[in-house]
């Protein structure tokens, strides 16, 4: 055996190919007709959809996923360049608006196979249990239908899979991670040392890459673009961890086929409508499952006649993190582009401090942009001409720690459908987004404590920039069909056979980055799903 | 000289005279000054795998026709992005066309304001405008656009602080995805497959031998 100890009952490591990087099996998938009636079909090849698909497919599901992307080969469609890589990214069009409108698109939203997990920076923290009742511990929020403990398992098991590094963890449920945390750059060496300095506890990890080789996949070479995808198959996504294991066990990963609508007749669903080379098609299916994250999965419901929309409760509820970020100055040469983004956190500022003068609170991260990102970054603290130019010479100078600030979820805060069609006909999007006082009063707090973090560390300047981070909710889990979409088993509220699994299930996002509870939910899913058949 | 923060634009009253900067010794920079004067990133190209190694040697070897913007666009908008970017002498990065490229091609960021227009139309609305007002003959073209970033200037009606947005988010995205601009704010560049092991703080730990060194002063004899 190789590297460390792999996981039970997912061989994705070992599938793939130490000289290449594309999922080898994809040339022998299995290939179902559109009139097969599959078991089930699976909208999206992300996070919840290929973890789900893997899991049932072992339990010997017959299985499509549709996925509006491409499917990825890195060696042929991978660049180590952050201009080169925006074809990662949702860029179809969306409107946004309301109070505080939140960017989409590179920021936030995948296209193609493995979904945003392709993007993310890395870090796989658990949530907290208070997570799961923040109506009733603290009186905001909502309660899940589903508790810590029940999501536990899955989070030890994904955290397997993925393979997630770090200290062990002595927040929420303190718990140790199966490698051991990455050495750090100097970027974040820096940082730690101004949090220590400021009273502020900072670990390394959690983040889904293999500290070691791992199955096939090569260790981290610590080049610095986790969020313009990894070449080397080192940082965890679906691609790497379930799609290939999914595919050796008969599921067909359909690539560049845009679901339009869901089928329905007599009370139950029959399969989904979808736009491949320019033709609309129809997969049959026993079972549906919409795994298309927070913005597309409400849009298709909503585009499917309004299903599950009884209670015009689909889109609602959409949640996002305040994401500001405190760059600061240091005389030695930091060069912060180095080692991956995601390499020390703290959530210290986590739970409710009824001191602080608000409900909930947030963590605190490394962020390490590239020239691009750190351009919008200067840009957005007020400069340009020869001012931004003079601060992007003296990048190499700079290091910069982001908040995820829990925002509340509130039922405006919506996706619905615009009057403008996409390309294939299909209307766009519509996401319109405010905060409350509650939100404002975190996000200025959680900026007050970078500023003094960097003010212990002798930082001889600071810029800033407000900006958001992650999409959950718009599809949420509840107790009653009046106040959400799906129950506890992510079903449809009165259809047998319609499923969400993505992170728009969630109603609370606390201030942990949401791909491993999204993969954990999957989990959970799979395993009652098989139960029950 | 960078130990300590004297330069930066917020700790005194206007950004210093870049031509004060270090002169490139090798490759090139745009304006040709910079703070690593002898580290060419094109000169690791060999070392990045194939197909990054195309695409970024074609931002630098191939610049693309304007097809979006009408020629009397185009004029004016090269002005208003040589002020907006402070390429006040060659070479330059070719900002306009790279941006036109993109409008071309559609290639958007995925999401518009409910009361904005198209990107390309918010472009289209800053050109009409810099033209009615004559930004090709003003004398102090610097101050007109600090007016439009603070909001004093007319965008046709649209939402100032948004267009602002818009236009500066692709035109830092041209300049900042092109090597010339990565040699003269000493970014490494693609790193694959090589990847980096000096990880540290400071310029012993912390610098891979092929990564630039900064200068601490200017040439006495190249420089003056």
């Amino acid at each position: 055996m190789k590297g460390s100890r792999p996981p039970r009952d997912n061989r994705s490591a070992f599938l793939l190919d130490v000289h290449r990087r594309g999922i080898p099996g994809a040339a022998r998938m299995r290939r179902y007709e559109d009139g097969d009636e599959v078991d089930l079909v699976i909208v999206g090849a992300g996070a919840g959809g290929g973890t789900l698909a893997q899991r049932l497919a072992r339990k010997g599901w017959r299985i499509v996923i549709l996925e509006s992307g491409p499917f990825w080969d890195p060696d042929r469609d991978w660049v180590s360049d952050e201009a080169g890589q925006h074809k990662l990214y949702w860029t179809a069009p969306r409107v946004i608006g309301g109070g505080d409108p939140v960017e989409l698109g590179k920021n936030n939203s995948g296209h193609g196979v493995g979904g945003s997990m392709i993007h993310y920076a890395g870090y796989a923290p658990r949530f907290h249990p208070s997570d799961f009742e923040t109506n009733n511990r603290d009186g905001v929020g909502a309660d899940w239908p589903v508790s810590y403990e029940e999501l536990r398992p899955h989070y030890e098991r994904v955290e397997r899979e993925l393979p997630v590094a770090g200290q062990d963890w002595p927040w929420g449920d303190p718990h140790a991670y199966p490698h051991a945390a990455h050495p750090i750059s100097g970027a974040a060496e820096q940082a730690r040392r101004g949090a220590l300095a400021a009273g502020v506890d900072m670990r390394i990890g959690p983040v889904a890459i293999p500290n070691g080789t791992f199955g096939n996949r090569p260790h981290c070479i610590y080049r610095g673009f986790c969020l313009q995808a990894c070449k080397v198959n080192a940082k965890a996504s679906p691609f790497v961890t379930h799609l290939p294991d999914a595919i050796e066990h008969g599921v067909e990963v359909r690539a560049d086929s845009h679901a339009v609508r869901i089928g329905f007749a007599g009370g139950r669903c029959t399969g989904v409508t979808y736009v491949r080379d320019g033709r609309e098609r129809f997969q049959r299916a026993a079972a549906v499952c919409v795994s298309g994250y927070s913005i597309e999965s409400p849009r298709l419901l909503l585009n499917s006649d309004g299903l599950a929309n009884a209670a015009d409760q689909v889109g609602r509820y959409l949640m996002v993190q305040g994401a500001t970020q405190v760059a600061a100055r240091f005389p030695d040469a930091l060069r912060q582009y180095k080692g991956p983004p995601p390499e020390i956190s703290s959530e210290q500022f986590y739970e409710t401090d009824e001191s602080r003068g608000f409900a909930r609170g947030f963590s605190i991260q490394t962020v390490g942009p590239l020239p691009i990102d750190w351009a919008q970054h200067v840009l957005a603290d007020g400069h340009w001409g020869h001012a931004l130019r003079e601060y992007m010479r003296d990048y190499n100078h700079w290091t910069t720690l982001g908040l995820l600030c829990e925002l509340l979820p509130l039922a405006e805060n919506r996706v619905t459908l615009a009057e403008e069609k996409d390309a294939h006909g299909m209307p766009v999007a519509r996401f319109d987004y405010t905060q409350c006082d509650n939100d404002r009063a975190n996000i200025a707090y959680g900026t007050k404590v970078l500023e003094r973090i960097w003010e212990a560390a002798g930082a001889q300047d600071t810029l800033t920039i407000g900006r958001y981070a992650h999409l959950v909710g718009g599809c949420r889990m509840g107790f009653s069909p009046e106040d959400s979409v799906v129950d506890r088993d992510h079903r449809a509220w009165g259809i047998p056979n319609l499923f969400v699994c993505d992170g728009s299930v969630m109603p609370t996002q606390g201030a942990a980055n949401p791909a491993l509870t999204i993969m954990a939910l999957a989990s959970r899913l799979a395993e009652r799903l098989s139960a029950g058949r | 000289m960078f130990r300590d923060a004297g330069h930066l634009p917020k700790l005194r009253d206007t950004p210093p005279d870049p031509t004060q900067l270090p002169r490139q010794r090798r490759g090139r920079t745009p304006q040709m000054h910079g703070r690593y004067p002898d580290y060419d990133v094109l000169e690791n190209a060999r070392h990045w795998d194939e197909t990054t190694r195309e695409v970024v040697l074609a931002r630098v070897n191939e610049v693309p026709p304007v097809r979006f913007f009408a020629p009397e666009e185009a004029e004016v908008l090269r002005l208003f992005l040589d002020v907006a970017l402070a390429q006040d002498a060659e070479p330059r990065i070719p900002v306009l066309e790279m941006v036109d490229a993109r409008l071309f091609t559609g290639e958007t960021d995925g999401y518009r304001y409910d009361d904005m227009p198209e990107d390309g139309e918010t472009w289209r609305r800053l050109a009409r405008q810099l033209r009615a007002d004559g930004f090709d003959r003003l004398a102090d073209r610097e101050e007109y656009v600090r007016a439009l970033h603070d909001g004093e200037h007319a965008w046709e009606g649209l939402n100032a602080e948004r267009a602002w947005s818009v236009v500066m988010r692709y035109a830092l995205s041209a300049f900042y995805s092109h090597p010339w601009a990565w040699n003269e704010i000493g970014f490494g560049g693609p790193a694959y497959p090589r990847g980096y092991m000096r990880m540290g703080v400071g310029d012993h730990r912390g610098r891979e031998p092929h990564e630039g060194a900064e200068a601490f002063e200017r040439d006495p004899v190249q420089d003056s």
